[in-house]
């Protein structure tokens, strides 16, 4: 801390006036722990007597100990330079930074009278006459600094704080304050010095004993010890545990892929679990809660990686593949509990929703029946996602595990309204999950033309019996049902395939690696085009579009189309339309109503929820799987389907992983299918991880490795390994916040030792 | 001149930064730095300044950083490093290799007791174990002194006379960490009170060997033109005082202060921060009607042997306190003037304050107590400072 101070002569010129009643010489001692900023807040002192004209010396009294360690600091003042070398014992004021540490030892050589200021959340009547005879003040210096977010998050720094309420008790005025703060650079701390200033309490000394403080020069000397034969040593038995105000807890925070996940997979532990035992126990935990490992880990959008904390260091860990790594790599048949009144539920609908939730009431040992109105189970992911991106024996691979659970499928069935009413009475509980409604069309001249169709009909044909295509196709659309379309269209013998999309490219909501993958294979995206009418005679040969220009932002935050009237031309041969699906439900009987996910008929609540598309709409498979499952616990709870088990803790941060502990090592890639001719290939397009080694890349955030790196680092020796993790020392841990500043993925946090239920 | 709020440390890495500056239309400025508490805020304040033609050099070890400080000196630049306690045992051999190659670097130790076991805090015993191998020694008590004997002994160490390392010592802690009030010269003074540095032996167009082997009776030559080199050192200072008042308008502290011992019986003798104690207590037994005055030895080498007999002269009795012990003998200040008093002055030596004890004005009350009944001196004793 230096600063530069005009001088005219040896001394800067005064440019506070001196407070009244200031007696000079002036000794003030701090208290504080080391990492408090005591040894700061003495020199902070000076610099504020400096501001009257006055001499200072200040220093602190530095200990070997490291943080957490009683420290003092000391200033002096006088109107000439001063010469005294040595500590201060008779301070005329004494600030304690620390409650924990007043005792006999920190008031010794204060004479009545002199100056008290304490940092404490009591209030100052709670002392019952402790302090009645020094001019006491308190102020919550901690709560204030804290507040106004001061210090790290191992430890709040206080110095600035407490040095407004000291002004106060001085006597300056509060634009003295300000102007010091100022001049001093600490204009960022001003706010919390004038709360501090403001809220300081003080009770004056009584009155018998009211003298002025008596200085070092008048009283008699503290006692010096004889010249001994230094044969004494000292014990060294502190227990230094006392010293700390904040101590390390040793617990578990979410982590942010965790979090994500709308499946609500244990994301950490399956990769932790991979990286240590193999592929085996991570699909065991992966497959409680998710029935489809072997889909997701294909076609998941993957909000996972997105909120990776490795994606600010050196990319995200490539989840997705991960998944599919331990899918195509176990073996695990989960088996079905035994329940002694296994409830009888019906579940409409085959596709991940349905698939989901009826897995997890089969693992639980109910009895469950699907009504799936197609020929076979899986709904979109049998009949919509094409198989170069996911292969038919990844999808039944999971689905005869589900199966094997005993779960009863009934395809070809249908349900209507007349047999949803009758299901509702016949099983215990009923979940429907018959996805999105019809799909979308297009209002525009021509749309009844030859060659027009709906995409999701073009996908599903082809994947049942193949189709041929020749000349120009345009996809209208920019979800993963577009590219789908666009790039089974190559496949299926296109010339060219164009995407007409009304936003920008990177507004598509289809997965980023797939537009780039259709981009590779030849797909040409046409941004900002909106058709406005396809043209021909009996079969569409062209589509009129019209330039679509950006408006301001809508709910979604994306830029508002505005359709223009310019407009231009693209031969077609074939117009595949991907808009997305109706989200109303066309199965419910009559006087039925869907409120937060289960069926009501007028105020009476039926035994039937809903689940997947048809009831949230978020439209990815990961999230009607998370749908599925949550409706599974909410019929065996018979509570409502909105809650999950997870709590509210906000996720680990990038800032709360010590990059520094990690080495820079890439993401590993997928292996991609060399290229080859499109037409009539199939095959699947991404080959997948070639090992597990990206588990290794995993920061485990807020999950505990065993590393001992807080182990190792304490400086105190007082961190040991116990059979589940580690355990800190009470007794000796100074609260220093080592453990925590090191550890590398914020599996320890720092709480005060006064909180409540803090065990150490 | 401004006056700044600063510790000793900075304020020597001050006095060096602008020292190095006012080489700039020379052959500039290069030091060699590595931590150590507590002389490391020295070091770091060194590497925040911006020098003309000067560079800081982050090497990997004390040994390294006098390495640097030797290349740079070699080569005709200005130089200057920073350690403590077992750092400045470990530049040792370089500290040696810089004063018999005479170089002039200036070095500011932040004194500490060596180790193990582990202690941070001051005593004078890791300087002291440099104070026959042709360094000039300073030891200094207040932040002012400090700064300006860092600076004056930039002039000092690089005059043609004088040619050799010289080594400024505060306190750790008590001194070092220390923040008051620094008079902080304008560059243009301290460009007008430093010449440029010119070393005539350094390393230039023509090729030549520094150091290399020589035969007895060069080594016998050598010592003794380092020695006589030495003693000239208070005769360079003395000229060195009076330009500094002329540029700077104030006094440079003599090689020895005295206070209050022109009329004593009994004098405190001591070096760094115990002699300003040692004033207090003067004044508080003065106050009682004892005379007793005191000596603070700021020059240590060479020793002022002149300037100390003169006031050891008529003293019946002299206290004389080591922040140090040569283990074995006893104070080593103690040990290297007791043979200046007067035939029958009882000179005993007293220690104090060893690995940073606290020595107060009471502590020395307490020695003159027992000094006072003496007839001759006893064996060395320790006072233990708690």
């Amino acid at each position: 801390m230096e600063r530069k101070i005009p001088a005219d002569s040896s001394i800067a010129a005064a440019s506070i006036p001196l407070p009244a009643g200031l007696t000079l010489p002036l000794e003030v001692r701090v208290h504080g722990r080391g990492g408090q900023g005591g040894v700061t807040c003495a020199k902070l002192i000076a610099a504020l007597f400096t501001e009257m004209g006055l001499f200072v010396q200040t220093f602190g009294d530095y200990g070997s100990e490291r943080s957490g360690a009683p420290v003092q600091a000391y200033t002096r003042v006088d109107r000439v330079a001063i010469k005294n070398r040595n500590k201060v014992y008779r301070p005329d004021h004494l600030i304690v930074l620390d409650e924990g540490l007043m005792g006999a030892q920190v008031l010794e050589g204060v004479a009545p009278g002199s100056l008290l200021l304490l940092n404490t959340n009591a209030s100052p009547g709670s002392f019952a006459g402790r302090f009645e005879r020094y001019r006491f003040g308190t102020i919550d210096a901690t709560a204030i600094a804290r507040e106004q977010g001061i210090g790290s998050t191992a430890v709040v720094i206080i110095n600035t704080t407490i040095l407004g309420a000291y002004a106060r008790l001085l006597g300056l005025p509060l634009s003295v304050l300000e102007k010091a703060y100022t001049s001093l650079g600490l204009g960022g701390d001003l706010a919390a010095a004038k709360h501090a200033y403001e809220q300081v309490r003080v009770s004056e000394a009584v009155r018998e004993i009211e003298a002025p403080a008596v200085s070092a020069a008048g009283a008699p000397p503290p006692a010096v010890a004889a010249m001994l034969g230094h044969s004494r040593d000292f014990p060294a038995t502190l227990k230094t545990g006392s010293w700390s105000n904040q101590v390390p807890v040793y617990s578990e925070h979410p982590a942010p892929c965790n979090l994500a996940c709308p499946a609500g997979n244990d994301v950490v532990g399956f990769i932790q679990a991979l990286k240590n035992n193999g592929a085996e126990e991570a699909a065991a935990i992966l497959l409680r809660t998710q029935p489809l490992p072997s889909v997701c880990g294909r076609v998941c959008p993957a909000p996972c990686m997105q909120a990776c904390n490795r994606g600010a260091f050196d990319g995200a860990v490539n989840i997705r593949s991960l998944e599919r790594w331990i899918a195509d790599h176990s073996t695990l048949k989960p088996t079905p509990q035994i329940d002694e009144h296994p409830l009888h539920v019906a579940v409409i609908g085959g596709g991940p929703a349905g698939l989901s939730a009826a897995y997890q009431l089969a693992l639980r040992g109910h009895s469950v029946t699907i009504y799936e109105a197609s020929p076979a189970l899986g709904g979109v992911l049998r009949n919509g996602i094409p198989a170069f991106r996911l292969p038919q024996e990844a999808l039944s691979r999971d689905i005869d595990r589900i199966l094997k659970l005993g779960v009863e499928a009934r395809c070809g069935s249908r349900v209507s309204k007349a047999d949803l009413d009758r299901l509702a009475h016949d099983f215990d509980a009923v979940i429907a999950c018959v996805g999105f409604g019809s799909a979308l069309d297009l209002e525009a001249k021509g749309g009844g033309l030859d060659g027009v169709e709906q995409g999701l009909a073009f996908l599903d044909r082809v994947k049942r019996s193949g189709e041929k295509l020749k000349g120009n196709v345009v996809v209208v659309g920019g979800g993963n049902t577009a590219i789908d379309c666009a790039r089974t269209a190559l496949r299926c013998g296109a010339a060219s395939v164009k995407i007409v999309y009304r936003r920008s490219r990177a507004d598509m909501p289809a997965i980023a690696e797939e537009i780039e993958d259709a981009g590779h294979e030849g797909v040409e995206i046409v941004p900002y085009r909106q058709p406005v009418e396809f043209l021909g005679s009996g079969a569409v040969s062209g589509v009129v579009v019209a330039e679509v220009e950006a408006g301001p932002p809508d709910a979604s935050g994306r830029r508002r189309p505005v359709v223009t009237s310019r407009t231009s031309s693209l031969a077609c041969d074939k117009v595949l339309l991907a808009l997305g699906q109706k989200s109303e439900i066309e199965l419910m009987p009559d006087g039925w109503k869907m409120k937060d996910g289960r069926a009501w008929l007028g105020e009476r609540l039926l035994p039937v929820w809903f689940a997947g598309d048809c009831s949230t709409g978020d439209g990815t498979v990961t999230h009607a799987i998370g749908s599925g499952r949550l409706a599974a616990l909410a019929v065996l709870n018979g509570c409502d389907a909105a809650q999950d088990g997870a709590g509210a803790a906000d996720p680990v941060a990038p800032g709360q992983i010590r990059f520094s502990h990690f080495d820079v090592t890439p993401s590993h890639k997928d292996g991609q299918l060399p290229p080859a001719a499109l037409a009539g290939n199939f095959q699947e397009v991404n080959l997948g991880l070639k090992g597990p080694e990206e588990a290794q890349r995993c920061f485990s955030c807020g999950h505990c490795t065993h590393c001992d790196t807080c182990l190792i680092s304490c400086p105190d020796g007082v961190i040991v390994r116990i059979a589940d993790g580690y355990r800190v020392d009470g007794e000796y841990c100074k609260g220093c916040g080592m453990c925590v500043a090191e550890c590398p993925r914020n599996a320890m946090t720092m709480q005060d030792k006064n909180h409540k239920g803090v065990r150490v | 001149m401004t006056v700044e709020l600063l510790s000793a440390n900075h304020g020597a890495a001050l006095a060096a930064t602008l020292a190095a500056r006012a080489n700039r239309k020379g052959r500039g400025f290069c030091s060699g730095v590595y931590p150590i508490t507590p002389s490391t805020e020295c070091m770091e304040y060194l590497c925040q300044q911006k020098i003309e033609k000067g560079r800081v050099i982050k090497v990997e070890s004390e040994h390294s950083a006098m390495g640097v400080c030797i290349g740079a000196a070699a080569a005709g630049a200005r130089s200057f490093t920073a350690t403590s306690s077992n750092g400045l045992a470990y530049m040792f051999e370089n500290c040696i290799a810089a004063a018999m190659l005479r170089l002039p670097v200036v070095i500011a130790v932040a004194n500490r007791t060596l180790g193990p076991p582990w202690n941070i805090w001051a005593d004078h015993s890791d300087a002291l174990t440099l104070r026959d191998h042709g360094l000039i020694q300073f030891y200094c008590a207040d932040n002012q002194e400090l700064f300006d004997t860092v600076l004056s002994a930039f002039r000092l160490a690089e005059d043609k006379r004088v040619m050799m390392p010289a080594m400024v010592n505060m306190e750790g802690f008590i001194l070092s960490h220390t923040v008051a009030q620094t008079n902080i010269p304008d560059q243009a003074q301290v460009d007008d009170f430093l010449p440029l540095t010119d070393i005539p032996h350094r390393l230039g167009d023509v090729p030549h060997t520094l150091g290399q082997i020589e035969v007895p009776h060069q080594t016998e030559v050598h010592r003794w033109q380092h020695h006589n080199a030495m003693l000239d050192v208070p005769k360079v200072y003395a000229e060195i005082q009076k330009e500094f008042e002329g540029v700077f308008g104030r006094s440079l502290h003599d090689i020895v202060v005295p206070y209050r011992a022109d009329d004593a019986e009994t004098l405190i003798v001591s070096m760094g921060t115990i002699g300003v104690t040692a004033e207090r207590a003067v004044d508080m037994l003065r106050a009682e009607g004892k005379r007793v005055g005191s000596l603070r030895v700021r020059l240590f080498r060479p020793l002022p042997t002149d300037a100390i007999r003169a006031h050891y002269a008529g003293k019946k009795r002299i206290a004389v306190i080591d922040r140090n012990i040569s283990l074995g003998l006893g104070g080593i200040l103690w040990s290297e003037t007791r043979a200046l008093a007067d035939p029958g002055a009882v000179v005993q030596s007293y220690m104090a304050g060893l690995g940073g004890g606290d020595v107060r004005p009471e502590h020395i009350v307490k020695m003159l107590g027992d000094l006072e009944p003496r007839k001759i001196a006893g064996p060395p004793a320790m006072m233990e400072a708690v």
